[in-house]
């Protein structure tokens, strides 16, 4: 499915969508429209939240398919965001929304570089993919038996995937190893591809950019509305703070799940409680946080729930192959094919899942160019 | 270790040869100078007929009980080629390479085919595990040969580069000419053609092995690799969207020059230069080939196109529209270079443009705009050509360039209600979105100085300032094919008839009075000419003229040409009119007295005094008659 789907219906047509809107009630008094306008954004964000932190049990949380939902959720809260903006277009250019508007519009320019970042990481975890898919199909037991030749060439991919996983922190060492062994031309032991220089590759971002620099950027003095900006700009001034950190958080969320350059999580992040849906969005953020810290997860370089099961698995096969002596027994034999099912299990999910999870990304990117080129426009 | 150069007329009689087992034959070992290996080749030869022997009598029914003796050795035969391939490389020989990739076929296939069967029986078991182990330790060979290959032409490219850097001992200016020059010239990828010939085979070797999967993250790791050092050596390298945003459109200009050289260069070069290298590589498995020139070209593109979507989100101004335009066409060019891959990227470009035409259209709307806004109150002085005039129709001028990027651009937007007007008949107007659009600003520009000529109270005047602006215009349209055939025929001669029309008020609002007062009608009083009469018709007539002279010398016509086309024809009015009139009635006061208060001027003082008009004096240097 291509990326322009989504436009297609929402361009222009907008326009036309919005002066019926705005034409059928006609007959109500403009300051009424407008709350009940305003109060269905907030109970929308809200709902949309609480589906979230529904959803989000132990084995749901931060995987691919949460994550998805998520920013479906995030493209119509935006979506509906816009339509208010155009609705109250005549207040925009005058204090104080030109200046929430123009911050707003800021904060979500730094998102399109994260989004970019996380591009890299997903292409990242594609090749993780590769090697798992090398694993699995080195260790097809349907025809058996597997023999030592196999086992080697997944021992390979294995050792390759645990490079590869390394927190960026600790890469640095095997990156230089590698390095140094290529410059010195043939090496005959060095066996392992050195995936660390496939990080070297993210150029998406320039090389001093950092994830948690641009997050705590984007959260910068983000503050409840002053009542006297919410007054004075007739209650605007609350969806602009609500979108912003809707924005904020998924933002967050996505640094938290995927690898990408410099990746912090130290983030400002408090909603306070009279908003209807801040209450499942600081669950899910406290859930979250909570998750980041266990000890298993406190050093792996995203919290994607599929990392983490290829990572338990690969890690499993790994040692399960270093114990192996020839020939195998017939224990041995089912309990390689039984490890062998688990990889396919979460090799499966994530070779459905990146590639439309990548687009989505993708349209949360064009979605906010194309929110901003419009409000670029209509200054023109 | 670098390949020999005289091994290079062996490999191009060899470079042809099928990988047939027979012409292997042919080639006869006993030839080579070493007597160890022939012994071996021979050897070797006669066990590869074994196992392809051996592999032809497995049946999937028959249960395989034995290896027959003769295929007994092969896995170590195998093994010990391994070792020496490991040692001396690939590469460097081709008979060796051949040989080499030969036997490992041959083990990955007697490999695959024994998985397939049954095989109950051990020793069964056990040659097949010798053999998965021979064969997972030439792939792991091979996979590391064909990255050392792949890699080691991206060195040799560096050092040359490098070499010449050293020779350049100049300023640095002259050193970054020489590196893009040789940049230009460089063919991409660099690979000499033994090289390629080796990573097909290799290629071809690890996927019959079943190890398409390496193979392919291999290639594909080193050429991004390529592709990364490639652009970064033109200055290309990762840049944020807030950057892009922050700095100053002077210094963003130049960045986009350079992103446009680059994309240029890829689409003419590299993406093409990256398909053959592909084509090269991987002959026969046209889906892999797709899915890795994909994979490189997107994650290429893909970067380009983050760039020019920051770009888009900067401000709208004028001087950024043809920037713009440049970059839509760059895009536009870059699409057939990546048609071998995914239409998602296809479209991905195709959005890209889109944000670039939609941008442009708004930029150019701000002409529109401008003009729209533009209602000083202060006229020109001298009616001369209003700077909106002067801007307005070089921006057109410079946008006509690009008339065939702007129609593209403009037939995507949706079109307002156009007015019907007499135009349709122009078949370009029909035509061409971008058309409709000049002709639509220039609508705006003459309501525009329409409004502004009737600041000037002085009718005369107002038909000078139309006349000026209106022959700025013809004359800017006249001066380029591409606008006069915009805007057609018929629009040009009515601005011409327009053209007209202003001169012939000018010259009824100045000279109308001016030729009445010397009309015959009313001189002669009772059959005589009445001296007060023609007293009061000179002084009239003098007036008259000091005043336009004064006045209208001060007055601009820019354009030299019509300048004096307006001269001459007031000329043609006047003097011939008071050239009559003085020749007539002149005697009648001269015998009075004080015959110069009443006869200022001599006819050829007339045409001396219609020289002055229009030059754009001060008054104060109005020329005194002396």
């Amino acid at each position: 499915m291509p990326a322009t789907d989504f436009q297609g219906s929402f361009g222009r047509s907008l326009l036309t969508l919005r002066r019926d809107q705005v034409d059928s009630s006609h007959h109500h008094q403009p300051s009424t429209t407008m709350e009940v306008e305003l109060d269905s954004f907030q109970r929308q964000v809200a709902e949309k939240f609480i589906d979230l932190n529904a959803s989000a049990g132990e084995n749901n949380l931060l995987s691919l398919d949460w994550i998805s939902k998520l920013l479906d959720s995030f493209l119509c809260c935006q979506e509906e965001f816009r339509a208010i903006i155009f609705n109250h277009r005549s207040q925009i250019s005058t204090p104080p929304m030109d200046r929430l508007l123009s911050d707003y519009f800021e904060r979500s320019i730094k998102a399109l570089d994260v989004c970019n970042a996380i591009r890299d990481g997903i292409e990242q975890i594609r090749q993780w993919q590769k090697l798992s898919d090398i694993v699995i199909s080195a260790l097809d037991s349907s025809h058996r038996p597997v023999g030592e030749g196999q086992l080697r060439r997944a021992k390979k991919a294995l050792i390759d995937l645990a490079i590869g996983m390394l927190d960026e922190k600790d890469h640095s060492s095997t990156t230089n190893l590698s390095h140094r062994n290529r410059s010195f031309g043939r090496v005959k032991d060095n066996h392992h591809r050195s995936f660390g220089h496939f990080r070297s590759l993210s150029w998406s971002v320039s090389r001093s950019w950092s994830a948690s620099k641009q997050l705590q950027a984007l959260a910068n003095n983000l503050t409840n509305p002053k009542p006297n900006d919410v007054a004075a700009s007739n209650g605007l001034a609350v969806p602009v703070y609500t979108m912003t950190s809707v924005l904020l958080f998924v933002m967050w969320v996505l640094v938290a799940a995927i690898p990408c350059q410099d990746r912090g999580l130290q983030v400002n992040f408090f909603v306070p409680r009279h908003y209807q849906w801040a209450v499942p969005v600081m669950s899910l953020h406290d859930k979250i946080v909570e998750e980041s810290k266990r000890r298993d997860r406190k050093n792996c370089c995203g919290l994607l729930k599929e990392i983490g099961r290829i990572e338990k698995s690969s890690r499993v096969m790994n040692e399960l192959i270093d114990s192996i002596q020839f020939p195998l027994s017939e224990e041995r034999e089912s309990e390689v094919k039984q490890r062998v099912e688990e990889l396919v299990e979460v090799h499966e999910g994530l070779k459905n899942g990146l590639d439309p999870f990548e687009r989505k990304v993708r349209e949360v990117f064009h979605r906010i160019v194309r929110s901003r080129t419009e409000s670029l426009d209509s200054l023109c | 270790m670098e390949k020999p150069e005289n091994h290079a007329t062996e490999s191009e009689t060899n470079a042809h040869k099928p990988d047939d087992e027979s012409e292997q034959q042919s080639h006869n070992p006993t030839e080579t100078p070493e007597s160890e290996s022939s012994s071996s080749e021979l050897s070797l030869t006669q066990a590869m007929e074994a196992v392809d022997g051996f592999i032809q009598s497995l049946s999937s029914t028959d249960p395989l009980l034995e290896i027959p003796p003769s295929v007994e050795p092969f896995p170590e035969t195998v093994d010990s080629l391994v070792s020496k391939m490991e040692s001396s490389g690939l590469g460097r020989d081709e008979t060796e390479d051949s040989a080499f990739i030969l036997a490992v076929n041959r083990i990955s296939k007697s490999v695959m085919t024994l998985r397939e069967l049954r095989l109950d029986s051990t020793p069964v078991s056990s040659w097949l595990n010798r053999a998965s182990s021979v064969q997972n330790r030439a792939a792991s060979l091979l996979d590391e040969e064909f990255r050392h290959l792949l890699d080691r032409s991206r060195e040799k490219k560096n050092k040359n580069h490098n070499n010449n850097a050293g020779d350049v001992s100049s300023d640095s200016s002259t050193h970054e000419t020489d590196r893009c020059v040789l940049q230009e010239e460089d063919t991409f990828p660099d690979f000499p053609p033994e090289s390629i010939s080796t990573l097909k085979k290799i290629a071809g070797a690890m996927i019959s092995a079943g190890y398409e999967a390496e193979c392919c993250m291999s290639y594909e790791m080193s050429r991004r690799h390529a592709f990364k050092e490639e652009l970064s050596e033109v200055g290309f390298e990762g840049i944020n969207v807030e950057d892009v945003l922050r700095i100053p459109w002077e210094s963003l200009e130049g960045e986009i020059a350079n992103w446009i050289s680059i994309v240029r260069r890829c689409s003419a070069v590299l993406f093409p230069g990256e398909l053959s290298l592909c084509t090269a590589v991987f002959p026969d498995a046209a889906a892999t080939r797709k899915r890795l020139f994909t994979g490189l070209v997107s994650a290429v593109t893909i970067r380009f196109l983050d760039f020019s979507g920051a770009v888009v989100l900067t401000k709208r101004s004028s001087e950024k529209l043809f920037k713009f335009l440049d970059m839509y066409e760059t895009l536009r060019d870059l699409i057939p270079a990546v048609e071998q891959s995914d239409s998602d990227l296809i479209e991905e470009i195709k959005l890209a443009q889109t944000r670039l035409g939609e941008a442009a259209v708004t930029i150019f709307g701000e002409l529109e705009n401008s003009i729209k806004t533009d209602q000083g109150r202060t006229a020109v002085p001298s009616g001369a050509v209003h700077p909106l005039t002067r801007y307005t129709m070089n921006y057109l001028k410079y946008a006509c360039e690009y008339k065939d990027t702007l129609d593209q651009v403009f037939q995507t937007e949706p079109e307002p209600e156009t007015k019907p007007n007499q135009r349709e008949d122009d078949e370009e107007y029909k035509v061409s979105a971008f058309a409709r659009q000049m002709i639509k600003v220039m609508e705006l520009l003459d309501a525009n100085l329409e409004v502004k000529s009737r600041l000037y109270r002085d009718p005369a005047l107002r038909s000078i300032f139309l006349m000026n602006n209106g022959r700025y215009i013809l004359q800017k349209i006249k001066g380029s094919t591409e606008i006069r055939d915009l805007m057609g025929q018929a629009w040009t001669r009515k601005r011409s008839t327009e053209l007209r029309q202003y001169h012939k008020s000018y010259q009824r609002e100045t000279w109308g009075k001016v030729l009445q007062c010397m009309n015959q009608e009313g001189i002669q009083v009772n059959g005589k000419v009445s001296k007060p009469v023609l007293k009061e018709r000179f002084k009239v007539f003098n007036t008259m003229f000091d005043e336009i002279h004064k006045t209208q010398s001060t007055w601009i016509v820019s354009d030299e040409q019509m300048q004096s086309e307006l001269r001459v024809s007031i000329a043609a009015l006047v003097i011939p009119a008071y050239r009559s009139f003085f020749g007539r009635y002149k005697q009648h006061i001269d015998s009075g007295r004080h015959s110069d208060k009443y006869v200022k001027y001599q006819p050829e003082d007339i045409e001396t005094y219609i020289d002055d008009l229009f030059d754009g004096n001060p008054p104060s240097m109005a020329r005194k008659r002396t």
